[in-house]
């Protein structure tokens, strides 16, 4: 092999600050996007789980749509389908405005809540019905049954696999500069293009990836313990 | 009887094909405890369900505290601050305490500041006599607290009716007293109570009148001496001799 | 999936012991091994190779490799040798050389002396230069009228490298592939699409209604595409290029250009001068 390393090409010249705004645009796009898909998750995993049906048709209609359509694809839809139904004014406006950060957030979060939907749906399933039936039980109405008691347990129960499914947003945040996006993939690109040093440009930006995923997966676990459900076991613990 | 607290009129109710009340005729007058026994599926549990509206019923009528809750349009969350229920599971929400189980309901539904409702919920606490425990979680209690702390809970509503779905079936025999005394207590104090159970010693001591089930069918119906010291039907006798004899 | 690829590449370059410093690269004696010669090449950059109608994987680059280069190569190694195709793209090309899956990249790649540190060109065998896509008769005429215009580029490509440093006041949009840039276009999501000529020739007679597009301005960079090698291999690099001076001096390769770029060619885009000038002037003419 006669591929000469210069790692320094990692923090000559631009890189550094490349990397660095990748990093945020990175951590920005996941962490909007993470809160998109969260509140769309616990409604639409909530309503799944009601007992009046035409809702969790509703429900089931969202996940099924959202989760079986390539994230590629809602990226395109929403950078390429949704702006021609605006006036052409406002499409101008927004192609100012980071149209291309907006329309990968909201495939991002959309997508993600339809794959989010799923693991609370599953918390919730977890719960005895005589949970709930307890709470309306003493005069709660359903949407309080959920709010107060049946949510709040599920998210509980479900913090390893949303851990999980937060990584996955993560990562897949990446398919956002497939509409040019300058995340950190696309601005490890950038210094290989530049440097033509692919593989510490790549090594970089995959070593960035499993921090941020091992940062966050710490966060979790923090959450988790602090949150736990007394006599619940922990996992590990 | 027309102020009867509940009142069955030819309730029927099915699940699917499946009939598991058939031509209930019952009234609960104020004041009066009622057990209702019968064998395991004979539709217990979902008589009283129907009480609170856990389950719809499908023909007849049935009147809680004067309303009918057939009739469509009637609020079931209205309709079950006034009934309280005890479940088997006792079903303490386990992400809260003991005090905040209690003081849920109250605030979410009744609006009483959070000051008031801790003060009633300490009050229950005392008078299901676990006062110590209020900042404990369900998990660290014993199945005989949890049971306490539910019905404590479910009076912290001030309900007109209390519902009890086997409340000690689940418990250690040592706990079952401790329950036991509380829902004497209550029956004491006034409190209008529906209650499925085995514990033929409490039927006999605390209740006005015991219902006999079989088969979706309220087969008997008697005062508890007229119950178990002739009861008319061979299932009941059927019944009662298993029960009794371990 | 590509991209994928790119990160698994790159890993396992980045795990695998380092060879010894200056170890002699040997392609010759690798292909003298196997009878086959590996190329790295694209299937959907037309027409310097793509995948055709009849699920053909052809093209310009891929012609010259087959004509001049893999007999001059066959030659060097004193038996018949066979071509095998894999894909490469920006991102992957670089790694395919080092980690030895492919022995010589043929498609699109412009000779940078960045990309000189890590890889030996061959002799110049296309000379284009950064042009724009516009609609008809849009404002954009050139690189001076991008001020404040949104501009589509491909990433990787040495065209937004010299937008983003020169041209600053340009709104920059990077698209990873040709279609989502023309989308982008098309659908006004920006002003215009910066691309070398020739890609935008191609787009442009690919496109529903040619007459739509209009390729405009004077190449605002030079972009001359040379075949990728791993570094200091000199007898491999001595048999490609012989392969393809022997092209330039015959002629052989200005039919295969007129094959692919005449009148009748699948992009219509006749050598100027300047150009003919510029690659026979590599080999001393
Ligand atoms: N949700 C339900 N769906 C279908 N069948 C049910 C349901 N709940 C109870 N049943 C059936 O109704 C009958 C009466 O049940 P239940 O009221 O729980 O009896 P008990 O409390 O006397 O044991 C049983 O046959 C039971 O299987
Ligand atoms: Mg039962």
């Amino acid at each position: 092999m006669n591929y000469q390393f210069k790692w320094s090409v990692l923090w000559s010249g631009q890189s550094g600050s490349w990397l660095l705004q990748g990093v945020i645009t990175t951590l920005e796009i996941s962490a909007l996007a993470w809160v998109l898909a969260a509140a769309l998750g616990i409604v639409s995993g909530a309503l799944r789980t009601v007992p009046f049906r035409p809702l969790r048709a509703v429900g089931t209609f969202y996940v099924e749509f959202f989760r079986n359509v390539p994230l590629l694809v809602w990226m395109f839809f929403w950078y390429f389908g949704v702006p021609p139904l605006l006036p052409r004014a406002a499409q101008d406006w927004i192609f100012n405005h980071g149209a291309e950060f907006w329309a990968g957030m909201f495939a991002l979060g959309v997508y993600h809540g339809a794959r989010m939907s799923e693991v609370i749906r599953a918390g919730i399933l977890a719960i005895p019905r005589t949970q709930f039936e307890a709470a309306v039980a003493m005069g709660l109405t359903t949407f309080q049954a959920y709010r107060l008691v049946i949510v709040p347990i599920a998210l509980r129960l479900i913090v390893p696999p949303a851990t999980n499914e937060s990584l996955n947003l993560l990562k897949n945040s990446s398919v956002a500069l497939t509409i040019s996006v300058a995340e950190l993939t696309f601005q490890t690109r950038q210094i290989e293009t530049y440097t033509a040093k692919a593989v510490e440009a790549l090594t970089a930006g995959t070593l960035i990836y499993l921090i941020l995923c091992v940062g966050i997966a710490a966060v979790m676990a923090r959450v988790e313990r602090r949150f736990a459900i007394p006599g619940l076991i922990a996992r590990g613990g | 009887m027309a102020d009867a607290a509940i009142r069955f009129r030819d309730v029927n109710k099915w699940f699917g094909k499946h009939q598991v009340l058939a031509d209930i005729n019952l009234a609960v007058s104020p004041g009066e405890v009622m057990v209702v026994c019968g064998p395991s599926g004979s539709g217990k549990s979902t008589l009283i369900r129907c009480v609170n509206g856990l389950e719809a019923i499908q023909g007849g009528d049935l009147v809680v505290l004067g309303e009918s809750i057939v009739r469509s349009g009637v609020s079931m969350s209205a309709l079950r601050t006034r009934v309280g229920m005890v479940f088997q599971s006792f079903n303490l929400f386990p992400h809260m305490t003991v005090l905040e189980n209690i003081m849920l309901a109250p605030v979410r539904v009744r609006g009483l500041s959070a000051t008031e409702a801790e003060k009633t919920a300490r009050t229950l606490l005392a008078r299901v006599r676990i006062p110590d425990k209020a900042e404990n979680y369900p998990a660290n209690l014993s199945g005989g607290q949890q049971q306490r702390v539910a019905i404590a809970r479910a009076l912290a509503m001030q309900p007109k009716i209390m519902l009890f779905d086997e409340p000690t079936s689940a418990l250690d025999p040592e706990m079952i007293n401790e329950v036991l005394d509380v829902m004497t207590d209550l029956a004491k104090e006034g409190m209008t109570m529906m209650v499925v159970t085995h514990e033929m010693g409490f039927a006999r001591r605390v209740a006005h009148r015991v219902v006999f089930m079989d088969a979706g069918r309220v087969v008997e119906e008697a005062t508890p001496d007229a119950f178990f010291a002739a009861p008319k039907s061979e299932r009941a006798k059927d019944f009662l001799s298993k029960i009794l004899s371990h | 999936m590509k991209r994928l690829l790119g990160v698994v590449v790159a890993l396992a370059l980045a795990l695998a012991p380092i060879a010894p410093v200056g170890a002699e690269q040997d392609t010759l004696a690798k292909i003298k091994e196997t009878g086959v010669l590996t190329i790295g090449t694209r299937t959907g950059s037309p027409p310097f190779a793509y995948v055709n109608k009849n699920n053909e994987w052809v093209g310009f680059s891929i012609d010259l490799v087959e004509m001049l280069v893999k007999p001059e190569v066959a030659k060097a190694v004193g038996k018949a040798i066979k071509i095998e195709k894999k894909e490469s793209t920006p991102p992957t090309r670089i790694p395919l050389l080092t980690n030895n899956s492919v022995d010589l990249i043929a498609e699109t790649m412009t000779d940078t002396a960045q990309r000189r540190e890590s890889v030996d060109f061959s002799l110049t065998f296309f000379y284009t230069g950064a042009q724009f896509l516009v609609k008809k008769g849009s404002p954009v005429k050139g690189v001076n009228d991008i001020a404040g215009k949104r501009i589509a580029s491909q990433q990787g490509s040495t065209n937004a490298k010299i937008i983003r440093e020169k041209y600053p006041q340009a709104q920059l949009r990077e698209f990873p592939d040709q279609p989502a840039a023309f989308q982008a276009l098309a659908q006004g999501q920006v002003d215009a699409y910066t691309n070398d000529g020739i890609q935008l020739a191609g787009l442009k007679a690919k496109a529903p209604n040619p007459g739509d597009w209009e390729v405009v301005g004077d190449f605002y960079s030079e972009e001359p595409y040379g075949m990728a090698m791993r570094k200091g291999d000199a007898k491999f690099k001595a048999a490609v290029d012989a392969g393809l001076k022997h092209g330039f001096e015959s002629g052989k390769y200005f039919e295969i250009y007129e094959k692919w770029f005449g009148p009748k060619g699948d992009v219509p885009y006749p050598m100027t001068p300047q150009v003919k000038t510029y690659l026979l002037k590599q080999i001393g003419k």
